[in-house]
């Protein structure tokens, strides 16, 4: 029956694969320069012939923005689908798996953890306005702090480490206010460059992976093998490694092409808002947005959404072959 | 099963709520006008107004002694029967007579008395009441004296004899004493002596029985003496002003613009996102869609339904567009460079591409259309990148192998021209000007990099000076030519954000709104205009056109060239009733 | 769940809460200008001369209390550590929240608490009525996807990928302009919830806002119901491989009632994190469809706050948030236990 079905799903599996190279081969060939805005030509309908896929409200030419927006997509949004995932899951399975007693650090380390995180928290604007100096400065300070308290005895008894708390703290932290309003602070405070929102793309989208994460973790390790691994004196991590990811991961990875789609989304929506990208860099999210100012151009609609589409679905069957 | 009997009785439910709202055919909705807003007044304390909506509700609500007319360029009389008369007091102090018309009253059919506008100012110089505004704004005027033989004529005392003060001195809505202070207890506090420990508390109990009125939600409680009163408010949905039904104005023979009040019932519908106004207009749901966007605006006039439904107007405003150049910055400190810089502005295909051809451009911050204080003999800017090259080599600026420009700047440090251009984040057509400049610039080998930014972090890098070019929107009006925020060296930190200023235009700046005759001022304003046309702190790009879209179902609609672009109160409905 | 653990956990919720506000309420007056909210509005009124600008600012400032500082220690380069005492913005604020006030906003000079409850008045029928019908269209697709007709499965789910792949604004605006359009079909009211003058009777009253919900309700569930239903299909199609799965069908059992009475509860599990979202979403409002269809409601009202440097509606309505969070986190605990007896909580 297996045999059947893969030869059957033989050909979608070519076309998405041939459409994810196109689209891979479009970043890489795709001219750097950006042509002049076309002001004597704004919203033009496509199929005629200088712009033959039409143009934008800033006059520029819609189909040369689709293949530089390829760029931006195998730079920004796939990197942060990335980041957002291994983020999540990590820190889903670390709270599920441990839970609030079972991970056992020493005292010190707490202490100058808690230390670091609060005094970052409190001087967080002078820590911005110094950059690399302050940011090392407080990791030392944190740093010879935890090495005097680890000289004590105090500071060497064990200490259970409330990883699920924690982690959960953060998510209610991020998922308290709503995404937007979070930019748009973010927005009020400094612009961030492309390596910073790729980051902050991760930083806020990470938190749906780790609490799916955490119920399949906490699922899976009520299971009687991962008991019987556990009796049969498995460390922690072989435990991990070998009983609990192959059952989680899937869970993960189903969420790949939509998390995809939802970063290529807030990207547009951080373009829209004027945080994200700037606007010489052109991106299908942004010639989305400009269906916002022109609502009856319906080709700023249709190419960039097709060719979105594509790309998500054939991520999706890819991701889903290998279930 | 279950869910086919859920969906039933939602059906069923829906179907109810459906057969209950077709179409409104209720009486009322017949002659009022309904108005769209961008954004609700948040906020309708007299003393705390701070935007376009509560202005424009205020003024309906409420008269002042003055207001701006726009088809006469000045401040014309409104509660005052006639324009005041100024005497000079010593060298700084100025006096300024109003008479009030003898007509007006209060609802309670009370005449409305010099000592109303005294208290109105005790109210505004109150302590205990949030007044740090109408301080900054108001607190020239220093005194009220009373006429002892008219009640109807008083003196104010103001500080400084600026041709404009004389004109804000006008400008604050009277209230009435009878409501907020029945028993008259501020009426024996003379107004410079209110903050003293001897009327302190006096002066408490006055403002705790204004703050117990909640005036910010509930401005029904102060009645005012203009022609409408509020009937209903749904912060961020609608506001609805219903006209009174014997306003004191009504007896007049022949009501001046100012006072006449047209519509029977005024709503107010807050819709923020344009695109949703449009269907709204286009469904008959608003009547008056005012500042539409230009595209839309087009899109509609050439629309056949629309066109039969809908009229269109359009009109010039003061607002226009800049590029500011900060002159701070070491490359953009001489003149000739920023004039270089003006030349890779597009401004005929700008005003296209935006504006859809319905902008005009202008040689400075003077709308071309008061004809008598514009300089018509100034060029109006061109593209022209030969010309931008010319006048950069003149600055000293030379051109390198690989295409870029450099300099000797001082202390032999070599400049190079690369700039940033900054604009507030998500508005269209500054993005449209800045990819424009851009690909000019850098056909002409100088890189330039755009910083969109959110509105307050712009702000405050604009008061900081932390950028090369910024585009912007500035507002002026038809009444006063005072530059002093925006050009003057007094403004730089505050509203003078580009940071220029010479002897000779603070001189200007400082003569033009102390200019007795229009002779005189229109010398000095050419003057001042053709200084800037040459120092370039900011290019003008375009003047804008204001967009009024307005059903059939209204008469022609009175539009203007200052916010809100419409004058609601004297809007007509069409004699004969449409059919919707 | 023993009494004391019960407890144990609230407070640490709670806690956690306390957390995040405090750090919320320091990262954004200590990051953000406090005299930006001023500027625009001063800025606009050309009658204020440069002189009393400056003036005016520091006593605006000192009205809202924004002139003391932020916390009990202060740090400058010049003077070194200091402590303020107790007269500082963070001690003001964490008092009235103690005992329940939520301070005044900058803007309207209205109670923050008020500004909240009105906004709920238009976000809660909104949200609700979407959660609902988002959890009944995803469990219904998934269930019948599964049990009933497998073949259109795929076809759907591809459906479902490229509705996910749309932006909210997208989503809106299209219905917007199918639905509401006098071109195309002007089958909904474009905006809001119907005029003030129009009466209505209270068996009319329901029926009339779904007809003025329609649309925004219907943009949010095109926008959540697709993920809910993908991983619920994907939880399903994990636990109908199950060998219990297989036992169920050796007894007999029909396709739909395998996954209805056994498949489904499991599959749940997962999607119970996904459905506890919800509750402090449904308070949270939805930005994107509240502005485009003119509704007043807290994603607005948080979103203006937010670009406006409103800080006490900000930060009022985020603890409406954060305690939503916590009452969810609770319910969701419960419901693990519930439908998964073998996961134990740690106290």
């Amino acid at each position: 029956m297996k045999r059947q079905r893969r030869s059957r799903r033989n050909w979608p599996r070519v076309l998405a694969f041939g459409w994810l190279t196109g689209v891979a081969s479009a970043a890489l060939l795709a001219p750097s320069s950006l042509l002049a805005p076309d002001l004597l030509h704004t919203n033009q309908p496509p199929f005629l012939p200088s712009h033959w896929l039409g143009t934008d409200p800033q006059g520029q030419d819609v189909a040369r923005a689709l293949v530089q927006g390829a760029r931006t997509i195998l730079l920004v949004s796939l990197p942060a689908a990335i980041l957002t995932l291994l983020l999540g899951a990590g820190l889903g399975s670390i709270a599920g798996f441990w839970g609030n007693t079972r991970l056992r650090l020493t005292r010190s380390v707490g202490v100058a953890g808690a230390a670091l995180v609060l005094s970052a928290l409190l001087f967080a604007a002078p820590l911005l306005a110094r950059g690399v100096v302050g940011g090392i400065g407080l990791l030392a300070a944190a740093a010879l702090l935890g090495w005097v308290l680890h000289r004590t005895v105090w500071g060497r008894r064990p200490w259970a480490l409330p990883a699920d708390a924690l982690v959960a703290g953060l998510i209610v932290l991020l998922d308290s206010v709503p995404l937007l309003i979070l930019v748009l602070l973010v927005a009020a405070v400094q612009r961030p460059s492309a390596g910073g929102l790729v980051l902050l793309m991760a930083l806020t989208c990470w938190t749906t992976p780790a609490r799916l994460m955490r119920a399949a973790t906490l699922q899976a390790r009520g299971h009687t093998y991962v008991e019987a691994a556990r009796v049969a004196g498995l460390s922690d991590w072989q435990l991990l490694r070998w009983h609990i990811w192959p059952v989680t991961w899937p869970v993960v990875l189903v969420r790949f092409p939509l998390t995809v789609s939802l970063l290529i989304g807030l990207e547009t929506t951080l373009s829209f808002l004027g945080v994200g990208l700037p606007p010489d860099t052109p991106s299908w999210g942004r010639l989305l947005a400009g269906i916002r100012q022109s609502p009856t151009a319906w080709w700023l609609l249709v190419w960039p959404g097709v060719t979105l589409l594509l790309t998500i679905l054939s991520l999706q069957y890819l991701s889903r072959r290998k279930m | 099963m279950k869910q086919i009997l859920f969906g039933l009785v939602l059906l069923v439910w829906a179907g109810l709520g459906l057969s209950a709202c077709s179409p409104t055919t209720t009486a009322t909705s017949a002659e009022t006008i309904r108005i769209r807003w961008a954004r609700d007044p948040d906020n309708l304390d007299p003393l705390l107004v701070d935007n376009p909506s509560a202005f424009e509700v205020t003024n309906l609500l409420h008269c002042s002694l003055l207001k701006g007319n726009e088809a006469q360029n000045r401040f014309v009389p409104w509660l005052a029967e006639a324009q005041p008369t100024t005497r000079p007091l010593g060298d700084s102090l100025l006096l300024v007579t109003y008479r009030l018309r003898p007509q007006a009253t209060w609802d309670n059919g009370s005449p409305v008395l010099a000592r109303d506008v005294a208290f109105t100012l005790k109210v505004m110089n109150c302590p205990g009441l949030p007044i740090e505004r109408d301080q900054a704004t108001f607190g020239f005027i220093r005194n009220i004296q009373l006429d002892a033989h008219d009640p109807r004529q008083f003196t104010l005392v103001c500080a400084g004899q600026s041709g404009d003060r004389v004109s804000i001195s006008g400008d604050f809505s009277i209230l009435p004493e009878y409501v907020l202070d029945p028993r008259g207890t501020l009426r024996t506090v003379p107004l410079p002596q209110l903050a003293l420990p001897r009327f302190q508390s006096v002066a408490q109990a006055f403002a705790r029985r204004y703050q117990a009125l909640n005036l910010a939600r509930h401005p029904e409680r102060l009645p005012g003496c203009g022609a409408y009163t509020l009937t209903a408010w749904q912060p961020g949905r609608y506001l609805t002003l219903r006209r009174k039904a014997r306003w004191w104005a009504d007896s007049l023979p022949a009501p001046p613009p100012e006072l006449q009040a047209f519509p029977p019932q005024l709503t107010y519908q807050v819709i923020p996102d344009a695109t949703t106004a449009t269907m709204a207009l286009r469904r008959g749901e608003i009547d008056l869609y005012a500042l539409m966007p230009a595209a839309e605006f087009a899109r509609l006039q050439h629309a056949s339904p629309d066109q039969t439904s809908l009229r269109f107007y359009t009109t010039n405003s003061y607002e226009f567009l800049t590029a500011n150049f900060n002159v701070r910055r070491p490359a953009l400190r001489d003149a000739l460079t920023r004039q270089a810089l003006t030349y890779l502005f597009d401004i005929p295909a700008l005003i296209r591409a935006t504006q859809q051809g319905a902008a005009s451009p202008s040689a400075g911050p003077i709308s071309p259309r008061i004809a008598r204080y514009y300089n018509d003999s100034l060029p109006l800017p061109s593209f022209s990148p030969a010309r931008a090259a010319a006048l950069l080599r003149q600055a000293r600026w030379q051109r390198q192998p690989d295409g870029s420009w450099q300099r000797q700047g001082a202390q032999a440090t070599t400049e190079r021209l690369q700039l940033t251009i900054s604009y507030r984040a998500g508005e269209p057509s500054f993005e449209t000007v800045a990819l424009q400049f851009r690909s000019a610039a850098l056909a002409l080998g100088i890189p330039v990099q755009l910083h969109p930014t959110e509105q307050s972090l712009l702000s405050r890098q604009l008061r900081a000076g932390e950028y090369d070019m910024n585009i912007r929107q500035l507002a002026g009006n038809p009444f006063s030519y005072d530059f002093t925020s925006l050009l003057h060296s007094r403004g730089i930190g505050n509203g003078n954000t580009t940071g220029f200023s010479t002897p000779q235009t603070d001189r200007l700046i400082e003569a033009i709104p102390l200019a007795t005759s229009p002779a005189e001022k229109a010398r000095l304003l050419r003057k001042f205009q053709r200084a800037l046309a040459y120092e370039r702190p900011f290019s003008v790009l375009y003047f804008m056109r204001y967009r009024v879209a307005a059903s059939r179902r209204l008469g022609v609609v009175p539009v203007m060239g200052l916010v809100p672009g419409y004058e609601a109160s004297r809007i007509r409905l069409e004699k004969k009733p449409t059919t919707r | 769940m023993k009494a004391p653990t019960v407890w144990r956990h609230v407070g640490r919720n709670l806690v956690t809460a306390w957390l995040v506000l405090s750090g919320l309420f320091l990262l954004t007056r200590g990051l953000t200008d406090a005299t930006s909210y001023l500027q625009t509005a001063l800025e606009a009124d050309s009658r204020i001369q440069a002189a009393e600008r400056s003036q005016l600012t520091r006593q605006l400032l000192h009205r809202a209390g924004l002139d003391l500082p932020l916390f009990y220690i202060s740090f400058e380069p010049t003077q070194g550590w200091q402590w303020e005492g107790t007269a500082n913005q963070y001690h003001a604020w964490a008092a009235n929240l103690l005992q329940g006030r939520l301070g005044t906003s900058y803007r309207s000079s209205a109670p923050v608490s008020g500004l909240l409850l009105e906004a709920l008045r238009y976000t809660l029928p909104l949200t609700v009525l979407a959660a609902v019908l988002s959890a009944m269209v995803s469990v219904g697709l998934a269930t019948t996807l599964n049990g009933r007709y497998p073949a259109g499965r795929r076809a759907l789910l591809y459906l479902l990928h490229a509705l996910q792949a749309a932006p909210l604004f997208l989503l809106a605006t299209g219905l917007l302009l199918l639905f509401a359009n006098p071109d195309v079909l002007a089958w909904f009211p474009a905006f809001g919830l119907g005029l003030e003058e129009e009466s209505a009777t209270w068996w009319q009253a329901p029926g009339r806002l779904l007809y003025h919900l329609a649309l925004p309700v219907g943009s949010l569930v095109l926008m959540s119901a697709p993920a809910l239903t993908i991983q619920l299909d994907a939880a399903l199609q994990h636990e109908l491989r199950q060998p219990y799965v297989a036992t169920a069908r050796a007894k007999g059992a029909a396709p739909s009632q395998v996954v209805w009475r056994h498949a489904l509860r499991n599959a749940l599990l997962p999607t119970i994190t996904l459905l506890t979202e919800l509750l402090p979403n449904l308070v949270a409002g939805a930005v994107v469809v509240e502005v485009l269809f003119a509704l007043p409601g807290m994603g607005r009202l948080l979103a203006e706050a937010a670009a406006t440097q409103d800080y006490p509606v900000l930060l009022g309505g985020v603890t409406l948030v954060v305690l939503a969070r916590v009452v969810a986190q609770l319910l969701a605990d419960a419901l693990y236990l519930r439908t998964d007896p073998r996961i134990r909580l740690q106290a």
